[in-house]
C-alpha cells in the first residue's frame, strides 16, 4: 500500500462496482433479475443473514450495463457505464427525510440536500434497502410510489416530483427469519415486489465458495461446508440463526493464516452465533469431531 | 431376740404357712451335715426374720428357702448371709421384691462375683422408692437379671440401672417397657456395648424420651456394621445425645443403614471427617453421615474429605446454610459433588449431545437414558447398552468408566457418534427394492439352502420357499410391515443373519464415521482398540462363531493378525474380502445386506464345530480380495459337503459377545418403530396405517430381537404386549391410559424430602429460596400448568353491564394513552426538519456574537407502546371470604393434616353454592373484566393466570389467557371459573409467570401480583419461621423478575398487609387496597401508572 491513498471516496450516487465481484450462481437468479431490471420491477431478496443477498445485488451491479442513450459518445469507458449501487442500511430510527433529504443550515440561508434514495433517483443507480424491516414503517410507505409503475418519488418539501431515471431499481432485503411479528413487511409494501428468496448454498457449491474466498484447499473447504451443514440442522431447535456462508468463511480465511481448524470454528462460528453455553458446547463437539 | 436353738426357731416357723414350712424342711433336709448347726441357725434365723417383717412376706421367705441349697452350693457361707442379708432387706421394703430376688438368684448368682452380689441388690433397691409402681419395677429387674448378667458386665448393668433409674422419676411405665428391651437388646451388642449404654445415660439426661426408640433401633441396626464401627456410631450419638438433639434414635437408624451400604475401609474414613466435623457443627453429623452413600456415588472416597472441607466453610460463613450443604438441600452443595466427580451424568449433557446428535443426522432426534427405554417392554432390555430405534438415542445413565470427566465424556460422544451414525447414514432407511452399489443384487433371487437341507419337512418348506418368492409383489403388502422384515425372512437361520448383518454394518457406518469425522478419528480409534482387547479368545468359540467373531474384529479395524482354522482360511479370506467391500466410503445399507446374504450363504454351510486350539494359525486378512466366481464355487463346495456329512453334530449357535460402544443394534424393530412413528404423523389415510396388533405380533414372534426385562419373564404372552407397548410407543394406540388428567392430583411428598422431578407434560420444577440456607432449595416445587375450565360467559358481560359506567371511563383513560405515544422531540442535532423557533434563537444567537447552538432540528419520536403483563390472580381458599365480612378469623389457618384439609376445604367452597353475598374472588374476577376490556383498547400483549395448589409438587397454575393466546369467547367464559381451591405458594408460581414473560419480546413487561393475603401453604408458612420463609422466596422471586427487567407488582387485599409486604417488596412496588370494592377502579388506574 502506498502512502499517498489510504481510501477511497465516491459520491454516494457515483459508486460503481469495479472490480467483478465472486459470486456462484444457485439457480436462475442470474436472469430473473436481469428480466426484471429489463422490466423495471422492484425486487424483494429473502434470506437468512449471510447467505449471499449482498454479494450478488453487487455483482449484478457490475455485470448490468446502463441502457446506452443513442445520442451520446460510445467511447465511454466500461466503469461509466456501470450501473451505480446506493445502499441504505436500514435501522430503526430511520426516517423519511434520512432517505429523501432535507434542508441544512449553511451560512445564513438553509439549504436542501438530498437523501440517497433520491440522489439515486435522479442518477439512476440501483438503490439496496437493506433490512427494510427495521426500518419505521411510516417510512417504508415513501418509497411506495417508487415502486409501482409510476416510479416517482414526490418531495414534499420541496414541492417537487422526481420521475426516477431509466436505469434506477430499487431493491429492497428483508430477513423474514428472525425479526419478531412485530417487525413484519406490510403488505402493501411487500406486494409491489418480486420476490426472490435466497438461502444457503448447497454443501458442494458452498465448499467451493468457502475454498475460493478463504484460499482453504477443497478438503478443509468441504470439511466446513460439512460444518455449516451440520450447524444448519440445529436451526429451530438450540439456534435462531444457521451459521451464514460469510462466518464458514471467516473460519476458513483464518484456518489459511495458521490458526488451528478448532480453534477457528470456535472464534468464527460456535462464539459468533449462540450465546447459549449448551450449543454452545454442541457445536463445539460437533466442530471437534470434524476437524482434527 | 436371737435365737440359739434350732428347735426354737423352727417352732416359730411352724406357725408360717404350710410353703415355707415345706420349703424349710426341704432344704433342710439337703443341707443335710453340710451345714454346721451354728450356721444352720443363722440361715433358718434369716428366714424367720424374713418372713415377719411384714404381712405378705411369708411369701419371700418360701423363695428364700428354696433357693438357699442351691446358693450355698455356689458361694461360700459368709457371702451366703450377705446375699440373705441383702433379700431380707429388700424382703423389708417389699415382701414381693425379696420374691422376685430370691427367685432370681439361683439363674443370677452364678453370674456374679461374690463380691458384687451386694452391689447387684443394691441395683434393685435403688429403683425402688415406695410406691407400688417402682415395686414392679424392681421386680422387673430382678426377673430380667439373668439375661443382663449372662451378657453384661456388672458395671454395664449398673449403668444401665441408672438410666432406668433416671427415666423412672418420669415414667415408670416407660423405665420398665426399657428393662424389658434393654433385656432383648441389649444382648445382641457387644463390645461396642458400654458405649451404647454411656450414651443412654446422656440421653437420660438430656432428652429421657429418646431412651425408647435407642433401644429399639438396636435390632434394626445392620449387621454390615461391626463392633468398632458400631462403637463409634454410638459415640457420635452419645456426643449427639448430650449436646440435647432431639432425634438421635432416628440418627442411629438412618445412620447406621447408611453406612452399612458402605465398606469397613470407608466407613472408618467417614468416621474420621465426621470427627473433624463435629468440631464445628454436630447438627451437621446426622445429615453428613446419612447422606456419605449418596455422595460416594458420585465422588471417590479421597474426594469426600474436599466436599466435607468445602462444607464445613459453609458452615463457618452460615450454620443454616452449612446444614443444608450437608443434606444436599443446598445447589452449593451439588455443584461441589458436581465438580468433584468424574462420574458423568447423562443428564448434565444430555441436552449437548441431543444438539450434536441433532446436527449430526439433521433429525429431530431425542437423547434419551437406556434405563427409559427398557422400561417400555419394548424388546429392549439392557439398562447400559447405548441403542436407538430411528428415532431416540438411548445412552446409559451415568458413565464411569475413566477417573477423568472430560474422558467419560469422550466416551459418551463416540457412543452417540456411533448411534446417529445409524440414522446420518441409513441403516433404517433400508429399501429391499433398492439397488446395491458394489454388489450384483441377491435379494431378489436368493432362496436360503441351508433351509432346504436342514430342514425337518424339506419339501414343505421348498414350497412355501417357492411360493414367497413367486410372487413378491402380492406379498409386499399383506405380509411384511418393513424392509428389514422382508429381508431376514429370507433367512432360516435369522439370528445368524442378524449377527452377520449387525458386524457388516456397524462396520461400514464405523469407517464412514471416520471418514466424515476426522476429528473424532483418534478418540474413535482409541475405542476401537479398546474394545479389540476385550474380545474373547477367538480360538476357544465353535466355528461359526468364530468366523462372525473375525468379521467383528475386521469391522474394529483390526490393524493386526487374526487367528483363523487352519481348514478354512480359504473361506475366512472371502468373508473377510466381503466384508472389507463395504468398509468403503460409498457404501449403503443395501450394500450390507448383500454382504450378509454372501457371508451367511457361507457360514450356514459351516459345522459349528469345537476347532482343536492347535489347528489355528495367524493370518492377516487385511485387504483381502474375492471374486463373486470364487464365492460361488465356495459354496457349492460347502453344499457338496455337508450333504455328504449324515451327521452335522453341530452345537448351537450362539452370538459373539457385543461390542461395548456399538450397544446394541435391533434393525428390525428399529425400522419397524420408525415406519410406525412415521406413520403416526402421516395422513390417516394411508392403508398401511391400518396395521393390527396382530399384524406386529406376527412379525415380532419371527423376530429373534426382541428381550424381556428380567422381572417380567413370568409374564402370559410376552408377544402381545411388546406389540401393545410397541403400539403405545408410536402413539397409535389410542387407549385411555391417563385418568384424572386436568384436575391436579394430590400427592404427597414430604417436605423433609429431596428434590423433585417429573416427566410429565405442563410441569416444570423450579428451585425454592431458603432464606436459612441463604441458597436455593434445588428442584422443590412442581408447577403443573393447567387450563382454567370454561364457565358461562354470561358472566362477562353482566360485569360489564354492572360497571357500565365506571368501563366508559376506564376506556377513556386508556383511549388517552394512544396519543401520548407519537411524541414531537425538539432540538435535535439532526431530525426530519429544522425547528423554526430553535432556528430563529440560533440565528439572533449568531447575529449577537455569541455561538449558536446547532440543536435546531425536531424529529417525530415514535414510542411505541411495547407492553407486555401478566396478572397473576390469588385462587386460594381464603378468596371465598365475604368482602364485609371484614373481620379475618382465625380459621384461616388450613388444617395440616390433608385428610382434614380437604374436608375443611369442600366446606369452604361449598359455601359458595348458593351465596347472596360478594367474595373477594368475585372482585377480582370483575376486575378482570374490566381491565381485559380496557386491554384490548389498546392492545398490550397480556396474559391472566391463577394460581392455587397444595404442597410443594403441586402448585396449581391456571392460565385463563394466556399471553399469546387471542381474546374471545374462550378467555370470557374461563374468567367465570376463577373460583378459590386450596392453598398460596406465590413463589413458584411468580416464577413460572417469569418465564412465561421472558418469551416475549417486549420493551416494558409487567408483573402484576393480586392476592388476598401473605403467601402460606403447608410447608411453607406455618409455625414461625416458615412464615417468613415464604416471604422471603415470594420476595426472591419478585427479584429474580426484576433480574430479567419484569417489573413487579404486588397489590393485596389484607389489611394487615403491611408488616409482611414490606419485607416481601422492600424497594419493589406495591399497594394495599384498604377497602376491596375499590379494587375494579383501582386496578386499571394502577395499569396506568405503571405503564407510562
Amino acid at each position: 500500500m502506498g502512502s499517498e491513498t489510504q481510501y477511497k471516496e465516491h459520491i454516494i450516487e457515483e459508486y460503481t462496482v469495479d472490480k467483478e465481484p465472486y459470486y456462484v450462481p444457485v439457480g436462475d437468479e442470474i436472469s430473473l433479475f436481469k428480466a426484471a431490471y429489463e422490466e423495471k420491477m422492484p425486487i424483494l431478496f429473502k434470506g437468512p443473514t449471510g447467505c449471499g443477498k449482498t454479494r450478488f445485488i453487487e455483482y449484478m451491479a457490475y455485470h448490468l450495463a446502463r441502457p446506452t442513450t443513442g445520442g451520446k459518445k460510445q467511447s465511454k469507458s466500461e466503469k461509466d457505464s456501470r450501473i451505480p449501487l446506493v445502499t441504505v442500511a436500514c435501522h430503526e430510527d430511520l426516517t423519511a427525510s434520512d432517505l429523501v433529504g432535507r434542508y441544512l443550515l449553511q451560512g445564513d440561508e438553509t439549504k436542501w440536500m438530498d437523501g440517497p434514495l433520491t440522489r439515486a433517483v435522479k442518477r439512476g443507480a440501483i438503490c439496496y434497502l437493506d433490512e427494510i424491516v427495521e426500518a419505521r414503517k411510516d417510512t417504508t410507505v415513501i418509497i411506495h410510489p417508487l415502486s409501482d409503475y409510476r416510479r416517482i418519488l414526490p418531495v414534499e418539501k420541496l414541492g417537487t416530483v422526481f420521475e426516477a431515471a431509466e436505469s434506477f431499481l430499487l431493491v429492497i432485503s428483508y430477513n423474514p427469519g428472525y425479526q419478531s411479528a412485530l417487525k413484519d413487511l406490510k403488505h402493501s409494501t411487500r406486494q409491489r415486489f418480486i420476490a426472490m428468496e435466497f438461502d444457503y448454498p448447497p454443501k458442494d457449491l458452498e465448499a467451493e465458495i468457502i475454498a475460493h474466498e478463504s484460499g482453504v484447499d477443497s478438503v478443509v473447504a468441504e470439511s466446513l461446508a460439512t460444518f455449516g451443514e451440520k450447524v444448519r440442522n440445529l436451526k429451530g431447535s438450540g439456534l435462531l440463526e444457521g451459521v451464514s456462508t460469510r462466518l464458514l468463511v471467516y473460519a476458513g480465511r483464518l484456518i489459511a493464516r495458521g490458526i488451528p481448524p478448532r480453534r477457528a470454528c470456535q472464534v468464527a462460528v460456535v462464539w459468533s452465533i449462540t450465546d447459549d453455553a449448551e450449543a454452545q458446547q454442541s457445536i463445539q463437539e460437533v466442530a471437534s469431531s470434524l476437524f482434527e | 431376740m436371737v435365737k440359739h436353738n434350732l428347735a426354737a426357731i423352727e417352732n416359730e416357723i411352724s406357725a408360717l404357712p404350710a410353703p415355707v414350712i415345706d420349703e424349710y424342711k426341704r432344704s433342710l433336709n439337703l443341707f443335710g451335715e453340710s451345714l454346721e448347726e451354728q450356721d444352720k441357725i443363722a440361715w433358718a434365723q434369716e428366714g424367720l426374720k424374713i418372713a415377719q417383717q411384714a404381712i405378705r412376706a411369708w411369701e419371700a421367705a418360701t423363695e428364700y428357702f428354696r433357693a438357699s441349697f442351691e446358693i450355698y452350693q455356689i458361694v461360700p457361707f459368709p457371702q451366703f448371709l450377705i446375699w440373705a442379708r441383702n433379700g431380707s432387706n429388700l424382703s423389708k421394703e417389699s415382701p414381693s421384691i425379696g420374691v422376685s430376688y430370691f427367685r432370681s438368684s439361683p439363674m443370677s448368682i452364678p453370674l456374679i462375683k461374690h463380691r458384687n452380689i451386694e452391689t447387684w441388690a443394691s441395683m434393685g433397691q435403688n429403683l425402688y422408692n415406695g410406691t407400688w409402681k417402682s415395686t414392679t419395677l424392681a421386680s422387673k429387674f430382678f426377673e430380667s437379671s439373668p439375661v443382663f448378667l449372662q451378657n453384661l458386665t456388672i458395671y454395664e448393668l449398673e449403668m444401665f440401672v441408672n438410666v432406668i433409674a433416671t427415666l423412672a422419676q418420669k415414667s415408670y411405665d416407660l423405665a420398665t417397657e426399657c428393662i424389658l428391651l434393654g433385656q432383648r437388646s441389649l444382648p445382641q451388642l457387644h463390645s461396642d456395648r458400654e458405649q451404647f449404654i454411656k450414651m443412654l445415660n446422656s440421653l437420660a439426661d438430656q432428652n429421657w424420651r429418646e431412651v425408647k426408640g435407642c433401644l429399639e433401633a438396636i435390632p434394626r441396626l445392620p449387621k454390615q456394621l461391626n463392633g468398632k464401627q458400631r462403637d463409634h456410631l454410638f459415640s457420635f450419638a452419645d456426643r449427639l445425645a448430650a449436646s440435647g438433639s432431639n432425634n438421635v434414635s432416628q440418627f442411629l437408624i438412618e445412620a447406621s443403614q447408611s453406612l452399612g451400604l458402605l465398606n469397613p475401609e470407608h466407613q472408618d474414613r467417614v468416621f474420621a471427617l465426621a470427627e473433624l466435623l463435629i468440631v464445628e457443627s454436630i447438627d451437621s453429623i446426622p445429615p453428613f453421615i446419612k447422606n456419605t452413600p449418596i455422595v460416594l456415588s458420585k465422588i471417590t472416597i479421597a474426594q469426600l474429605e474436599d466436599w466435607l472441607q468445602e462444607g464445613i466453610t459453609t458452615l463457618k460463613q452460615n450454620p443454616e446454610g452449612g446444614l443444608s450443604y450437608f443434606r444436599i438441600e443446598s445447589s452449593r452443595s451439588e455443584s461441589v459433588i458436581e465438580s468433584l466427580s468424574s462420574i458423568l451424568n447423562l443428564s448434565s449433557v444430555q441436552h449437548i449431545i441431543e444438539l450434536y446428535s441433532q446436527a449430526l443426522s439433521g433429525s429431530d432426534v431425542q437423547v434419551e437414558s437406556t434405563a427409559e427405554l427398557a422400561s417400555k417392554g419394548i424388546g429392549w432390555a439392557e439398562e447400559r447398552q447405548p441403542t436407538t430405534e430411528g428415532k431416540t438415542i438411548y445412552l446409559p445413565g451415568n458413565i464411569n468408566r475413566y477417573h477423568e470427566k472430560y474422558k467419560n465424556f469422550a466416551w459418551y460422544k463416540v457412543l452417540t457418534t456411533h448411534q446417529v451414525s445409524h440414522l446420518e447414514f441409513g441403516s433404517f432407511n433400508f429399501d429391499f427394492e433398492k439397488d446395491s452399489i458394489l454388489f450384483e443384487n441377491l435379494r431378489p433371487t436368493f432362496s436360503d439352502t441351508y433351509r432346504i437341507l436342514t430342514s425337518e419337512n424339506a419339501e414343505s418348506s421348498q414350497i412355501s420357499n417357492i411360493e414367497s418368492h413367486s410372487s413378491p409383489e402380492d406379498s409386499i403388502e399383506t405380509s411384511w410391515i418393513t424392509d428389514m422384515q422382508r429381508f431376514f425372512d429370507l433367512f432360516h437361520h435369522r439370528k445368524l443373519a442378524l449377527d452377520i448383518f449387525t458386524a457388516v454394518e456397524d462396520g461400514r457406518l464405523d469407517h464412514l464415521v471416520k471418514v466424515r469425522y476426522p476429528g473424532i478419528r483418534a478418540p474413535y480409534r482409541d475405542v476401537q482398540e479398546e474394545a479389540l482387547l476385550e474380545r474373547p479368545p477367538i480360538e476357544q468359540m465353535p466355528l461359526q462363531q468364530a468366523l462372525i467373531e473375525i468379521l467383528l474384529r475386521l469391522s474394529l479395524d483390526s490393524g493386526r493378525v487374526i487367528p483363523v482354522p487352519v481348514m478354512y482360511t480359504e473361506e475366512a479370506r472371502v468373508l473377510g474380502a466381503i466384508v472389507q467391500k463395504v468398509f468403503n466410503s460409498d457404501s449403503t445399507v443395501e450394500d450390507s445386506s448383500e454382504a450378509t446374504i454372501r457371508i451367511y450363504q457361507v457360514i450356514s454351510l459351516m459345522p459349528n464345530n469345537q476347532i482343536p486350539e492347535e489347528d489355528w494359525e495367524n493370518q492377516n486378512l487385511e485387504g483381502a480380495e474375492y471374486t463373486e466366481e470364487e464365492l460361488q464355487q465356495l459354496v457349492s463346495d460347502l453344499q457338496n459337503q455337508s450333504e455328504g456329512d449324515s451327521e452335522p453334530a453341530n452345537e448351537e449357535y450362539d452370538s459373539p459377545q457385543q461390542v461395548d460402544y456399538r450397544g446394541e443394534f435391533k434393525p428390525e424393530l428399529g425400522q419397524l418403530l420408525s415406519t410406525l412413528k412415521d406413520q403416526d404423523g402421516a395422513s390417516s389415510e394411508d392403508a398401511t396405517q391400518q396395521l393390527s396388533k396382530e399384524q406386529i405380533e406376527e412379525m415380532l414372534s419371527k423376530s429373534v430381537e426382541l428381550q424381556q426385562p428380567d422381572q417380567e419373564t413370568g409374564q402370559m404372552d410376552p408377544v402381545g404386549s411388546f406389540a401393545e407397548n410397541i403400539m403405545k410407543e408410536a402413539g397409535l394406540d389410542p387407549a385411555p391410559d391417563t385418568p384424572g388428567q386436568g384436575q391436579g392430583r394430590l400427592s404427597h411428598h414430604e417436605e423433609k424430602g429431596g428434590p423433585l422431578f417429573t416427566k410429565e407434560p405442563d410441569t416444570y420444577v423450579y428451585d425454592e429460596w431458603d432464606f436459612r440456607a441463604d441458597d436455593y432449595k434445588p428442584r422443590w416445587c412442581i408447577v403443573r400448568e393447567k387450563m382454567a375450565g370454561e364457565g358461562d360467559a354470561q358472566f362477562y358481560s353482566e360485569s360489564l353491564r354492572n360497571y357500565s359506567q365506571m368501563m366508559l371511563k376506564i376506556r377513556r383513560q386508556f383511549e388517552s394513552l394512544m396519543p401520548e405515544m407519537f411524541r414531537k422531540v425538539k432540538r435535535l442535532e439532526d431530525g426530519e426538519d429544522i425547528d423554526l423557533d430553535a432556528l430563529i434563537e440560533a440565528i439572533i444567537d449568531r447575529k449577537a456574537g455569541q455561538d449558536p447552538s446547532n440543536r435546531i432540528y425536531w424529529a417525530r419520536n415514535k414510542v411505541q407502546r411495547d407492553v407486555s403483563v401478566v396478572f397473576l390472580l390469588d385462587m386460594s381458599a381464603s378468596t371465598a371470604e365475604a368482602i364485609d365480612e371484614s373481620k379475618r378469623a382465625a380459621e384461616w389457618d388450613a388444617p395440616d393434616d390433608p385428610v382434614e384439609y380437604m374436608i375443611w376445604l369442600r366446606s369452604r367452597r361449598g359455601e359458595g353454592g348458593r351465596r347472596n353475598y360478594k367474595r373477594i374472588i368475585d372482585i377480582e374476577k370483575e376486575s378482570m373484566v374490566l381491565l381485559t376490556n380496557a386491554l384490548e383498547v389498546i392492545g398490550d400483549t397480556y396474559g391472566i393466570y391463577g394460581f392455587s395448589g397444595y404442597g410443594r409438587e403441586n402448585v396449581e397454575f391456571y392460565v385463563i389467557k394466556d399471553l399469546k393466546e387471542q381474546f374471545g369467547e374462550q378467555v370470557k367464559k374461563r374468567i367465570d371459573k376463577i373460583a378459590p381451591l386450596h392453598a398460596t405458594r406465590m413463589g413458584p408460581a411468580i416464577r413460572h409467570a417469569v418465564s412465561k414473560l421472558k418469551t416475549v419480546d417486549s420493551r416494558t413487561k409487567i408483573l402484576f401480583l393480586i392476592s388476598d393475603g401473605r403467601p402460606q401453604d403447608r410447608g411453607y408458612s406455618r409455625e414461625g419461621v416458615e412464615k417468613e420463609y415464604a416471604v422471603h422466596d415470594t420476595r426472591m422471586a419478585l427479584l429474580e423478575a426484576r433480574r430479567e427487567s419484569i417489573v413487579p407488582f404486588a397489590l393485596t387485599v389484607d389489611k394487615a398487609g403491611h408488616d409482611y409486604l414490606k419485607t416481601m417488596c422492600q424497594d419493589m412496588a406495591y399497594e394495599v387496597l384498604e377497602d376491596i370494592s375499590q379494587l375494579p377502579q383501582r386496578l386499571p388506574y394502577l395499569y396506568r401508572r405503571l405503564t407510562v
